[in-house]
């Protein structure tokens, strides 16, 4: 097996006295398209946010390409990181959230070139030739000028794709991208994830409601619940023939809704 | 609407009464009162300079992570909004000499009325910062932008039309408040209209001519601030 | 270093201070008061059907708002007594004190009663309650949380706006100092602690209108 992108290893996060990571053993392979299903509180969401360093966690360690997120290495051991060690690390990963966070004084463009210049040190040339390449593969190109209250949610949220992946990341994580979305406006922004993960050239980390969506990008499947992994396993296995009965009650009731 | 209603009527009522100002006794006192308003501009706008510039400091200094920096800029909030602008303009005409600051009646003036309001805004600009969406913050994270660059490029940004409604409203209250720097021996419009009242006895013309010029003040600084709230609120107009 | 005497300030300062303070406080509480009262009426004048006087209401608020307290005491103190009202400085000071703030409670009394939604009017008067009833079961409690710490901060500006007071000579504690320093030719002690006065006062009195904020809160909304 080649050596896991992510590696998370006993990692427990608390709010106060609720577990929602409860010593989490989980690995993402490079490359992979790994999508996480589960009941709401299930501590799925918790997942990116922790590997985005948007939250700390209470104990265990993240691995990054095999060097440690949360920690880093001193005189033989391992101690909490600094800040420069955790921008260091967090620059290989992305993310595009359920509400886009677009910045909303800023155009389409200037979301996109922003961190470029600010974090990477791009010169504007530079990050606008990479930005436009960007807006056209998702197809916004006419609405660079345009200011997020000016796009649909379906524009904000292909805008926000195209940011994170300005910055080039090897890791790119979804965290319900479609959720926010009118019901046709989800189309265009899963056809934009659909193509990320056919070219498998990110490993990709999903959270999403989109069973159908998951079944059909992912390589692997995770249903997470009471902060661990409850079942994993090839989409098909999951969805067509699944073992425990919370993953079974989870799918129907999901499946009942539709 | 109402606002540019408001300031369109005033100026019109000063100009009317600057007419009937020059054609009649009032302009035995006017010119007094005019030098006495040149007096209050040029303190206006210096005051406001250090109370804009405080209010920004002070309210990010209160929400940095490092606890001094956070600490002092609480003190200074606490202790300029406890006490009264009378007594801090008493205080550095008066005590700060003996100090070893000797400042003069417009240097006491600018600092007493900008770091009396400067702790006022600070708690204007304070809200704003927080009530810009926590999403913002971990957008930048996501996208490694550091910390003191989100502040000004992201978070600022989006704090200042919230808190220009506040802070319009408390430059209308300070430019009132700088009725009170005859007390360091400025002779602005106030005093001014005091003097004369001394020596024309015609109360009721000098103190409402006062008064008018003052509103006058008032209305265009709120016609103003709602100008730049329109005008940095523009692209977010629009919903989605 | 700072030039302090404690002799003097315990001989001199303080005794006169705590004098004045009590005029201090007594024009407080009084031009507070009398502003509760006329903020009503202001208010009650500006929601008024009838057009004319709710808009001459609201303009006079707006210029009363619109222009200085220190110009509108001295215009009362040298106005009233030359249409024959001689009143003692100390009311005169109060009269425009209450006069100034009638103008913002009006507002926050209007803030407060627009924060009730109309549903809530709706549902009156579905149940067919009366107005009085309408009034003291559901609209004034619904009010009453975002009225009374606004009207509590109203206080406290009070409080810091009666040193203005000093300029027509009201024997207060900002006036007390300004006599003491001239007196004595020292400004330090009074003028210091006139300001640690002001500062402990009002962090007390901030701190009390957030316990009847919290009060109010749990009291009325449960």
């Amino acid at each position: 097996m080649t050596r896991p992108k992510i590696r998370f290893e006993r990692v427990t996060k608390r709010y106060g006295a609720l577990t929602v990571l409860d010593g989490l053993d989980f690995e993402v392979a490079e490359g992979e398209v790994v999508t996480v299903i589960g009941p709401s509180g299930s501590g799925k969401t918790t997942v990116l946010r922790v590997l985005m360093t948007l939250e700390g966690i209470q104990d265990g360690v993240i691995w990054v390409s095999g060097e440690p997120l949360n920690m880093m290495h001193s005189k033989g051991g391992l101690v909490p990181a600094s800040k420069a060690h955790i921008r260091k690390i967090r620059s290989r990963i992305g993310m595009v959230f359920q509400n886009f966070n677009l910045f909303p004084h800023m155009t389409a463009l200037e979301n996109c070139i922003e961190a470029p210049i600010q974090s990477l040190g791009l010169s504007k040339a530079e990050a606008v030739e990479r930005a436009m390449e960007l807006l056209t593969m998702v197809g916004l190109t006419d609405k660079r000028d345009q200011y997020p209250s000016q796009l649909s949610g379906g524009q904000q949220q292909r805008v926000a794709i195209a940011r994170a992946l300005a910055m080039r990341p090897e890791t790119i994580l979804f965290d319900e991208p479609t959720s926010a979305l009118d019901p046709e406006m989800v189309g265009e922004v899963l056809s934009v994830i659909r193509e990320l993960a056919a070219e498998h050239s990110y490993t990709i980390l999903m959270v999403t409601h989109q069973m159908g969506f998951a079944r059909e990008i992912s390589d692997r499947v995770c249903f997470f619940d009471g902060g661990k992994i409850v079942e994993q396993g090839p989409p098909d296995d999951i969805f067509g023939n699944p073992q425990n009965p919370r993953l079974q009650q989870f799918l129907s009731k999901v499946l009942e809704a539709r | 609407m109402t606002f540019r209603l408001a300031a369109i009527a005033a100026l019109i009522a000063f100009l009317f009464g600057l007419t009937v100002a020059t054609f009649s006794e009032l302009r035995v006192f006017l010119p007094a009162l005019l030098r006495g308003a040149t007096v209050t501009i040029e303190i206006s706008i210096m005051s406001a300079l250090l109370f804009w510039a405080m209010s920004f400091i002070a309210g990010i200094g209160r929400l940095n992570p490092i606890a001094p920096i956070r600490w002092a800029s609480t003190v200074y909030i606490e202790v300029f909004r406890g006490t009264s602008l009378l007594v801090i303009l008493f205080w550095f005409f008066f005590v700060l000499p003996s100090f070893g600051v000797v400042l003069t009646p417009t240097q006491a003036a600018v600092l007493g009325l900008g770091l009396n309001f400067g702790a006022y805004g600070a708690e204007v600009v304070r809200g704003a910062v927080t009530a810009v969406p926590s999403g913002q913050k971990e957008a930048s994270a996501a996208l490694n932008i550091p910390d003191w660059k989100c502040m000004l490029r992201i978070v600022i940004p989006q704090a200042i039309p919230v808190a220009i409604p506040g802070l319009s409203n408390l430059t209308i209250e300070m430019i009132k408040a700088t009725a009170l720097v005859s007390a360091v021996t400025l002779v602005d419009i106030t005093f001014a209209s005091v003097q004369q009242n001394q020596i024309h006895y015609r109360t009721l013309d000098i103190f409402l001519v006062a008064l008018i010029i003052y509103y006058c003040f008032s209305q265009l600084i709120r016609f103003g601030g709602a100008i730049l709230e329109a005008r940095t609120t523009r692209h977010l107009a629009r919903g989605q | 270093m700072m030039d302090w005497r404690w002799d003097f300030t315990f001989d001199v300062v303080l005794p006169r201070l705590w004098e004045a303070a009590g005029i201090t406080v007594y024009a407080t509480v009084v031009s507070f008061a009398f502003a509760l009262v006329g903020g009503l009426i202001l208010m009650l004048l500006k929601m008024s059907a009838f057009k004319p006087i709710s808009f001459v209401a609201s303009e006079v608020i707006e210029f009363i708002r619109g222009t200085p307290l220190l110009v509108q005491i001295f215009f009362l103190f040298f106005v009233l007594p030359q249409v024959g009202i001689t009143l003692p400085p100390l009311t005169t000071g109060i009269m425009a004190i209450a006069i100034y703030n009638s103008a913002l409670t009006a507002e926050v009394y209007r803030a407060g009663l627009q924060a009730v939604p109309r549903g809530q009017w709706e549902a009156a008067v579905a149940l067919n309650l009366s107005p009085y009833r309408t009034f003291r079961k559901i609209i004034i409690p619904q009010s009453l949380p975002p009225i009374v710490p606004a009207l509590g901060n109203y206080l406290i500006a009070i409080f810091k706006e009666t040193p203005l007071l000093s300029f027509v000579a009201v024997g207060e504690i900002m006036h007390a100092s300004k006599l003491i320093g001239s007196e004595y030719y020292r400004f330090n002690e009074a003028v210091t602690i006139a300001g640690i006065f002001f500062l402990v006062m009002s962090l007390v009195s901030a701190a009390l209108v957030r316990a009847a904020e919290n009060y109010v809160k749990r009291s009325i909304l449960h």
